[in-house]
């Protein structure tokens, strides 16, 4: 599929069911969005409503029950788990709610991992100065157990954008975090995604942090609904309908 | 109402904790989470059983099997007449009895005589193995046979030669004239002492009065055999024993021949370390499962605790889920195990003729303490842990909260292992090798490990390629690496110790046995027959280990000391030929050590003698594996006489280096001293001397030579020809109790390798529980770095390549800890010469590296075949 070049990720029909026992819980219905290069979406919605779900799927972790998912014109709904490990490593970053550090590498180690599967020779000192950007240069040699949650979620935010992502995908950032740290956090993930220019998706269920995003999208029971907040930017409708 | 709803309340808290532990086993069940548990409980058990009830089996077998020898399970032999009590009491345990009565006397046929050895049996003789005879010379099959009938004789067929008679003519032995109606092919407990009369004659024992051979004087042995039900032998051992004096021995198979006493002791033996080593890799496997269950069920304690479940409750809870659990995993090892056995007997029943006496309770209770004691003392620790969990680890996490490495939680474990060798073994000494020599050894592979592995700690986790990402982890995690190594190293050490240790012994019975082991021993040689006998030899294509002189002489005094004989009838000892040294006789000669230690306070006591005639020698060159311990061999042409004196007659008598020997040679005397000592290896079949002379000390002294023969089976029949040239000469025949010995190792052999098999089992799932253990450690890495992109080729080579080093590593260390372990066994346990083995280095790394990579590779690719996201939540 031809896709706009503006575009870095397009969805079309996207749904996600999983079988239990006796029955089929749908989770996404059938859904579209279109995320523009440089954009900051928020994906908001209460628990359970189906946004990690649809991060998964958005970000190759997971493969949809139907419909298509393109991201930098990659068909990921067609990729198997190691074409789509590949898309990951090329293009996005990750920041997850529970941070996800390796608990037997050091802060510097954590950040300089995706450089280094990308074989980046430079890695240790793109690390460094990731590091030194979250403010954490004294904390290099430090274990993930020896830091507090914030610094964690900081270390993960370095690891994030050591490999320049094009598209950075963050499951509840904040979501373990004190506000006052989240709202550090928070500011730290804008500012560096400013620099770079990367493309962010956010999920969350704060709408204070969904607020500092271009647009957002709202989650409720597996149906995406557009939320109007800035008259001012370009915004592909997202016309939900249920198909069939 | 709030006092009813309470006490409803107290009333459903009750049994609150049986209802949570049943549904958690019957979820974790269900979900295959306890399989790793279950499974060692259930290998633990199951090789318990099946081992000790299979190494029971063939044990019972193979001296079932070796009581052929014996022509009964038991025999007793006294010079005189037993009493009606011992007749009576053998009735009363229901045993079976038959009577032999052995002497030697002269047989004429015509104007020919012969010196024979008489076996004069009951009609119920044999009572184990088989006596067969046929009825004619050229006759092909032999038949198997108990007494001939009054009137009339069985002989070897070399009686006929050296008598010129043939079957159908007339035998004259004592007063008495008999028919000889067959030639004996076979007796089970051929009697195989060196300078016997001759060959062998068979005559009923109704017949023994009227040969009035039973004269005031005569040298009579009589034997009495029993067989029958194994605890009614036993009973039967306890009342007699204690009755026997000097003149009287009471033995089975083992007591009777040494050679086969050896075979069956070391086959024993190695079947107990077999299966020892199978437990402590069980219970390896349940400490490893063990320690998996205490920290996977950790998260659920904390949750408990944090919701407000008192410590009661909780251990309640998980006392009777791992009670359950380990009832469960042992009724199913006993299931197990019990098939497995049934497996192993139909194996080698063919083999081993195994009696259907059934298996007794001793290996069914024996696996069931085994399953209890593995599920107590190996999860007190894990469960203690467990319980004391932290709710507050809810917050913070529980990958800190470690045991300390060493400390007295690992007491229980090792007291519960040491209980389970000593049950299994009844052995200390091996019991305690096992248990403190494994102690040491782990001790020091944690710390070299740990030392090999964090050498050289780099910076970054060098994710780029995948050796560089797997040394990289290596030394990351040295510390919990060098427990699994420990693991890995116990279980491939005690693997190649199993196969080292079956080769070796093997190995070493067929260096004393090989091909071309001589079969017939041939004595009584006058000098001017050696010629002739010479080019019979190389007629026939017969194998000789040449010709060499004999004296009969006794060591009469030593320094001076006049030797006390004791007074004994030579028939009364082993049966063993005085040619190779007798274990039996060493046993015998303890009871002289002992006579002697009871007399040593008494002053001025003489020294013991030998008791016996010696077969005397000189050589010029050190024998044939003989190895010198001290002093030096005599120069060829030396012309002052000289002795050297096997090293453990020197050691019994306190003969040393410099000590002056005096002989008794047929009434002449002649004093050596002793030059040398050597060590003799008894266990081949080369001719071996206890006295060994230079040619001058013997060259006045009348001698016959005597010489080893390997007569192969297609030119036996020329041995008849021999007799009839050479009737003076004596001929042994060993090749029976070689076939007898060949056949002990093969039935043995085939045991061993079957049980082999159980432990590999026992050590493969040592492995395979510790690769799966550390594979869920690394499973949060693996789906961290998977979710960042790396490729799944990076992440499987890479969890190959760091399992490979590791197995490797092991395996290194593992050889080099067997080396250790098979020394001292080698050398302290089996009586063996200590040897390395190189080879098995190679087999224990490539083992290690193979098999441990395998199966991190093949969990690894299971977890990969997960999609990203649910590896993520996997580790949540």
């Amino acid at each position: 599929m031809k896709l706009d070049p503006e575009n870095i990720l397009k969805v079309r029909a996207l749904t996600k069911s999983v079988q239990l026992e006796d029955k089929t819980l749908e989770l996404l219905q059938p859904l579209d969005l279109n995320v523009n290069v440089g954009d900051t979406l928020a994906i908001v919605g209460s628990s359970g409503s189906g946004k990690t779900t649809l991060l998964s799927l958005l970000a190759g972790l997971d493969l949809p029950s139907s419909g298509e998912v393109y991201l930098k014109s990659n068909a990921l709904h067609q990729f198997n788990e190691e074409q789509r490990s590949q898309v990951r490593a090329n293009h996005v970053g990750f920041i997850f709610q529970q941070f996800l550090l390796i608990n037997s590498l050091t802060a510097l180690e954590n950040v300089m991992l995706p450089a280094e599967l990308a074989n980046v020779s430079d890695a240790q000192q793109r690390g460094k100065d990731l590091l030194a950007q979250v403010g954490l240069s004294e904390r290099a040699d430090h274990y993930p157990s020896q830091l507090s949650g914030g610094e964690q979620q900081r270390v993960a935010i370095a690891r994030a954008f050591i490999s320049q992502p094009d598209i950075l995908f963050a499951d509840e950032p904040t979501g373990n975090l004190d506000s006052k740290t989240g709202q550090h956090i928070a500011d730290l993930l804008f500012e560096l995604n400013k620099k770079q220019g990367t493309t962010l998706v956010l999920v969350t269920h704060d709408q204070k942090l969904a607020s500092r995003c271009q647009r957002q999208v709202e989650m409720d029971s597996g149906v995406l609904t557009e939320k109007i907040t800035q008259p001012e930017v370009s915004v592909d409708i997202v016309t939900v309908e249920k198909v069939g | 109402m709030s006092a009813n709803l309470s006490e409803l309340g107290a009333s459903n808290k009750s049994n609150l904790w049986i209802k949570q532990s049943l549904r958690l086993l019957h979820h974790e069940f269900r979900r295959g989470e306890l399989t790793i548990i279950c499974l060692a409980i259930v290998l633990a058990v199951a090789t318990v059983f099946s081992l000790s009830g299979f190494s029971g089996q063939i044990k019972q077998a193979l001296l079932t099997n070796s009581s052929t020898y014996i022509a009964a399970d038991r025999v007793l032999r006294t010079s005189r007449v037993a009493s009606d009590d011992v007749i009576d009491k053998s009735q009363f345990y229901d045993l079976k009895m038959a009577e032999k009565v052995e002497t030697e006397s002269m047989v004429f046929a015509g104007d020919n005589m012969l010196l024979s050895e008489l076996s004069v049996i009951s009609n119920s003789y044999p009572l184990r193995g088989e006596l067969k005879v046929k009825q004619t010379i050229e006759q092909e099959e032999s038949e198997v046979v108990h007494a001939p009938e009054p009137g009339s004789v069985w002989v070897e067929l070399s009686v006929l030669s050296r008598l010129n008679i043939d079957i159908g003519d007339e035998l004259e032995i004592g007063v008495a004239s008999f028919e000889i109606k067959g030639i004996i092919t076979d007796i089970p407990d051929r009697s195989y002492r060196a300078f016997i009369a001759g060959p062998t004659i068979i005559v009923n024992i109704a017949d023994l009065a009227k040969t009035e051979l039973v004269q005031p004087g005569s040298r009579l042995t009589y034997k009495y055999l029993f067989a029958g039900e194994s605890d009614a032998i036993k009973s039967f051992e306890q009342w007699i024993k204690p009755q026997l004096n000097d003149t009287q021995r009471f033995y089975d198979a083992k007591q009777a021949q040494s050679r086969l006493s050896n075979t069956l002791t070391t086959a024993e033996k190695f079947l107990s370390l077999a299966s020892m080593l199978g437990i402590v890799l069980a219970a390896v496997a349940v400490a490893v499962a063990s320690r998996r269950y205490g920290q996977r069920h950790q998260p659920m304690v904390a949750v408990f605790k944090a919701l407000g479940a008192s410590l009661s409750h909780i251990r309640k809870l998980y006392y009777l889920h791992w009670s359950l659990l380990s009832l469960i995993s042992i009724s199913i090892g006993l299931i197990v195990g019990y098939c497995l056995l049934l497996l192993g007997i139909n194996a080698i029943d063919s083999y081993l003729s195994l009696e259907n006496t059934g298996l007794g309770y001793k290996p069914f209770s024996i696996a069931v303490i085994t399953g209890l004691l593995c599920a107590i003392a190996f999860a007190i620790q894990p469960i203690k842990s467990l319980i004391k969990t932290s709710p507050l680890s809810v917050i913070r996490g529980f990958s800190n909260e470690k045991p300390p490495r060493f400390g007295l939680h690992q007491l229980p474990p090792l007291l519960a292992l040491f209980a389970l060798l000593m049950m299994f073994s009844q052995d200390l000494k091996m019991s305690l090798s096992l248990l403190i020599g494994g102690m040491v050894v782990s001790i020091i592979l944690l710390a070299f490990g740990q030392g090999l592995m964090s050498a050289g700690r780099s910076v970054g986790s060098q994710a780029g390629k995948s050796w560089h990402l797997a040394l990289a982890n290596l030394k990351r995690r040295a510390s919990e690496n060098s427990v699994q190594l420990v693991s890995f190293t116990i279980a491939i050490k005690l693997l190649l110790l199993i196969v080292v240790m079956k080769n070796s012994i093997i190995s070493e019975w067929q260096q004393q046995f090989p091909e071309n082991t001589p079969n017939h021993y041939v004595m009584n040689i006058a000098e001017n027959q050696l010629d002739s006998i010479g080019d019979f030899v190389n007629t026939n294509n017969i194998q000789s280990q040449g010709f060499y002189q004999v004296f009969r002489g006794r060591l009469s005094a030593v320094n001076g000391e006049l030797l006390i004989s004791r007074e004994s009838n030579e028939n009364s000892k082993s049966e063993d030929d005085e040619l190779t040294k007798s274990e039996n006789s060493e046993k015998e000669n303890s009871s002289n050590e002992q006579n002697n230690a009871k007399t040593s306070d008494e002053e001025n006591k003489p020294r013991q003698g030998m008791g016996r005639e010696l077969g005397l020698t000189w050589r010029d060159e050190l024998p044939y594996q003989n190895k010198l311990l001290e002093g030096q061999w005599w120069q060829k042409d030396e012309q002052q006489g000289q002795v050297s004196i096997e090293s453990s007659i020197a050691e019994r008598m306190s003969i040393k280096l410099g000590d002056e020997l005096t002989f008794d040679l047929g009434g002449k005397t002649f004093t050596v001293p002793v030059t040398s000592i050597r060590e003799v290896n008894w266990k081949s079949r080369q001719l071996n001397f206890i006295m060994v002379f230079n040619k001058p000390v013997l060259k006045d002294f009348p001698a016959t030579y005597i010489s080893a023969w390997m007569v192969p089976e297609q030119t036996k029949t020329a041995l008849g020809l021999f007799f009839k040239e050479f009737p003076t000469v004596t001929m042994m025949d060993f090749g029976a109790i070689l076939k007898q010995l060949y056949q002990v190792i093969e039935q043995v052999s085939i045991a061993i390798e079957l049980i082999l098999i159980l432990v590999v089992l026992a050590g493969s799932l040592v492995l395979v529980a510790q690769v799966q253990a550390s594979m869920e450690e690394r499973e949060r890495e693996l789906a961290i770095l998977r979710t960042l992109g790396a490729k799944g080729s990076l992440l499987r080579n890479s969890v190959l390549f760091e399992f490979v080093a590791l197995g490797g590593i092991a395996g290194l260390m593992a050889s080099v800890a067997m080396e250790i372990a098979v020394y001292f066994l080698q050398t302290q346990v089996f009586d063996m010469s200590a040897s390395l083995h190189f080879s098995y280095w190679l087999l224990g790394i490539g083992v290690g590296a193979g098999f441990v990579g395998l199966v991190g590779l093949f969990s690894c690719w299971r977890l990969l075949q997960l999609s990203s996201v649910t590896l993520i939540r996997r580790t949540m």
